[in-house]
């Protein structure tokens, strides 16, 4: 325990860790400010919720037309004093009279504004059967297959992904599961800016640090030539076993650091609340033609929990990762360019395999794959993302360096220590 | 009771070290051979840091491999470049190395204090190191050694940077800590063990030469060694026939140590040997060699 209290030291007295952490904190902080804008319009999602639920059915959406009807008389009556006219649609001020915002005082614009996104809700409440019905998932299998090239046996499995990921669909659509409100996807893009930008920023944040630290414990004592007094003590070679600890520690750490305050601005800047229940599937989360269809029933609180959970678990893998190769390397730097390359490698490799080889699936189950693509985990989206991609990825893994480690323990225990 | 029995140890195709036995019980033991003999390599197999290509170490009838925690527990190991953390003071290092030691804490700063004291580091106790000179991190090293009382203490050239006052101080206490445990020190530098080492052990053509107290091994050559006085021209000559020890100047002759085989000249005084003397003439070979290149 004490021994672990000097090892945790170590990893966090270097200048560099402190220095990293707080620019990598004002990285995420003015990302959230660049994206800070919508803020107030998010605002009305919460509105809307609140009055009606978050549950779209026709009495939902009968209350909610009555809702918006008023908002566009009181929008009309507004617009009729300022400019003497009235509007059919919001939208149609917007289209029309972009310059003259100028002329309206905030509170004005405010209302108006207002009314065009309970419109837009109202409208795309309209579209969402019609939206459903036409999705064809045989012309996606078609797609990938020929976007990738794809052929023989990967085709095949092209094929069978998208029947699965079908009766995957049908099932959403029979529970109803994509009949919810959310941000609107089309205009917001908030699964994308979170999971995507935020997400992906920070993982390669912490990653970052996360390498950094542990190849500057796990070969402290060579760098420092104190390997000969240290591992000559009574607890010998097993200090290796508490630099591990200490290494997994500090890692969780960083992301409790880097996580909580970059999420914690986040949820404070982006009002989510009344929105936590609502399926990830909800057609409102869609962005694109074709919406976010998630493997497993998962409400956007859930669905933020496992994708933290697998977050921190690539984390620890990196972690062991580059404290397996340390332990041989036993040079920092060394350690450093070693994982960069090996990442490198792992990410070209499925690239590189023909394209009619069932390789090109299963080499993408790498951490390093894995974290490419944070937005997609747990989500049916091209033949990339098979359902339990990240389970199968994290089982496969916590194996290989189970292995990897006691493999490493072995040798260094019959290593000479020069 | 530490027993090295019959142990060889190689680096690849390089033999450093050939069938070694030796037995150690308490006492004071110089390991006294030029540089590159071996002293390194057979303290770190001591210390468990390398192992042994054939042969094996026992403690007390059981091989140290196998002991592992028990026996290190026992074990206080100053390395020849003995490394150290630039941005510590000697009191976090120390309890650093006491943590590792498995020793408790108060016990640890208990400790810290004595040895700071004895090793004349108590006024920069709290300083970081990276300010220190030379002979200060060797004197961190000394205390770090014996912070956990160690029954085995061993020192890869201790002395190495040590001022004379320091040196003497060094020598004193060890003679004293020697009583009851083994010490085990590695030097090139014969006035280092000749006042205190019980037994010396000498390593030549990696096989241990000598084992045997600073007598014994003196009176290898017993009978052997003279003094003389001769004038400088006849200098050349003269080292020519005999084995020259040492020289100098003196009235406008060279006083000259060496030693001969043949029978001595009446201008000759033999003198009793003393350590160095074995030294120079056992590594000879070792130390011409070295000298030429
Ligand atoms: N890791 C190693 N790999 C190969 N050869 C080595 C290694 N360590 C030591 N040697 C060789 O073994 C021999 C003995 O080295 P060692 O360090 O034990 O000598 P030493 O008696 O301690 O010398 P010194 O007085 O200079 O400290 C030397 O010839 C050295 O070159
Ligand atoms: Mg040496």
């Amino acid at each position: 325990m004490n021994v672990l209290r000097f090892e945790l030291k170590k990893a966090f007295q270097s200048p560099v860790v402190s220095i990293l952490i707080m620019l990598f904190l004002f990285f995420n902080f003015w990302l959230i400010y660049k994206h800070a804008g919508i803020r107030e319009e998010l605002k009305v999602t919460n509105q809307l919720v609140e009055r009606f639920g978050y549950k779209i059915d026709s009495e939902m959406s009968a209350k909610l037309q009555d809702y918006y009807q008023s908002k566009l008389q009181k929008m009309n009556k507004l617009t009729n004093e300022k400019f003497g006219k009235t509007y059919e649609r919001a939208g149609d001020f917007f289209a029309e009279y972009e310059h003259r915002n100028k002329e309206l005082s905030e509170e004005e614009l405010h209302v108006i504004t207002e009314t065009a996104i309970v419109e837009s809700y109202y409208e795309l409440i309209q579209k969402i059967d019609q939206t459903y019905r036409h999705l064809d998932l045989s012309q996606n299998a078609k797609m990938d297959i020929k976007g990738y090239g794809l052929s023989g046996k990967t085709a095949e499995v092209t094929r069978e992904y998208y029947i699965k990921l079908k009766n995957r669909l049908d099932e959403l659509i029979e529970a109803g599961e994509h009949k919810n409100l959310f941000f609107i996807g089309y205009v917001y893009h908030m699964h994308s800016f979170l999971f995507k930008d935020l997400m992906r920023q920070m993982i390669f944040e912490v990653m970052i640090l996360v390498v950094l630290i542990t190849g500057h414990v796990t070969t402290y004592e060579f760098q420092n030539q104190t390997c000969l007094t240290v591992y000559a003590s009574k607890r010998g070679r097993k200090l290796m076993l508490d630099k591990l600890v200490a290494n997994l520690f500090a890692s969780l750490c960083i992301c409790a650091v880097i996580l909580g305050a970059t999420l914690l601005v986040y949820f404070l800047v982006f009002d989510y609340s009344g929105l936590w229940g609502i399926p990830i599937s909800s057609f409102f989360n869609s962005e694109f033609s074709f919406p976010y269809i998630s493997w497993w029933k998962l409400p956007f609180g859930i669905y933020l929990s496992c994708v933290l959970v697998v977050f921190i678990i690539c984390q620890l893998f990196f972690t062991v990762i580059t404290y397996s190769i340390a332990v041989w390397i036993k040079n920092n730097y060394l350690v450093y360019a070693v994982f960069a390359i090996l990442f490198g490698f792992c990410v070209l490799i499925p690239g590189i395999i023909p394209k009619n080889l069932t390789a090109i699936f299963w080499t993408r189950y790498t951490p390093f794959s894995l974290i490419l693509n944070p937005h997609l985990w747990f989500i049916g989206w091209n033949v990339f993302t098979p359902k339990k991609y990240e389970w199968t990825t994290t089982v496969i893994w916590t194996c290989l360096l189970a292995i990897a480690t006691v493999v490493t323990f072995l040798k260094f225990n019959k290593e000479q220590i020069d | 009771m530490l027993v090295v029995n019959h142990v060889s140890k190689s680096y690849g195709k390089f033999e450093a070290l050939k069938d070694i036995n030796l037995e150690f019980s308490n006492g004071v033991y110089g390991l006294l051979a030029p540089n590159g003999a071996g002293k390194t390599t057979l303290i770190k197999m001591l210390t468990t840091l390398i192992f042994p290509s054939s042969g094996e170490i026992l403690y007390n009838g059981t091989n140290i491999a196998r002991l592992g925690e028990k026996y290190r527990e026992l074990l206080g190991y100053l390395p020849q470049d003995f490394g150290y953390y630039k941005n510590y003071s000697p009191r976090q290092f120390l309890s650093y190395l006491g943590a590792l030691k498995g020793m408790d804490k108060k016990v640890v700063n208990k400790r810290m204090d004595e040895l700071l004291k004895l090793v004349a580091l108590e006024d920069v106790a709290t300083k970081k190191m990276k300010k220190f000179s030379g002979g200060m991190i060797q004197r961190v090293g000394i205390a770090q050694a014996m912070l956990n009382d160690p029954k085995i203490l061993i020192l890869d050239e201790p002395t190495a940077g040590l001022d004379p006052k320091e040196r003497v101080r060094f020598r004193n206490l060890l003679s004293e800590l020697a009583r009851d445990r083994i010490v085990i020190l590695s030097t090139h530098i014969v006035s280092d063990v000749e006042s205190i080492a019980n037994e010396i052990i000498m390593i030549k053509d990696k096989q241990v030469l000598y084992k045997g107290s600073i007598d014994e091994i003196c009176k290898k050559i017993a009978g052997m060694v003279y003094e003389t006085s001769i004038p400088y021209e006849q200098a050349n000559m003269f080292k020519k026939e005999v084995f020259s020890l040492s020289e100098k100047q003196e009235d406008g002759l060279l006083k000259i140590r060496f030693i001969s085989k043949k029978t001595p000249e009446p201008t000759w005084t033999a003198v009793k040997p003393n350590l160095e003397d074995v030294f120079l003439y056992v590594y000879r070979d070792d130390i011409q060699e070295s000298g030429a290149s």
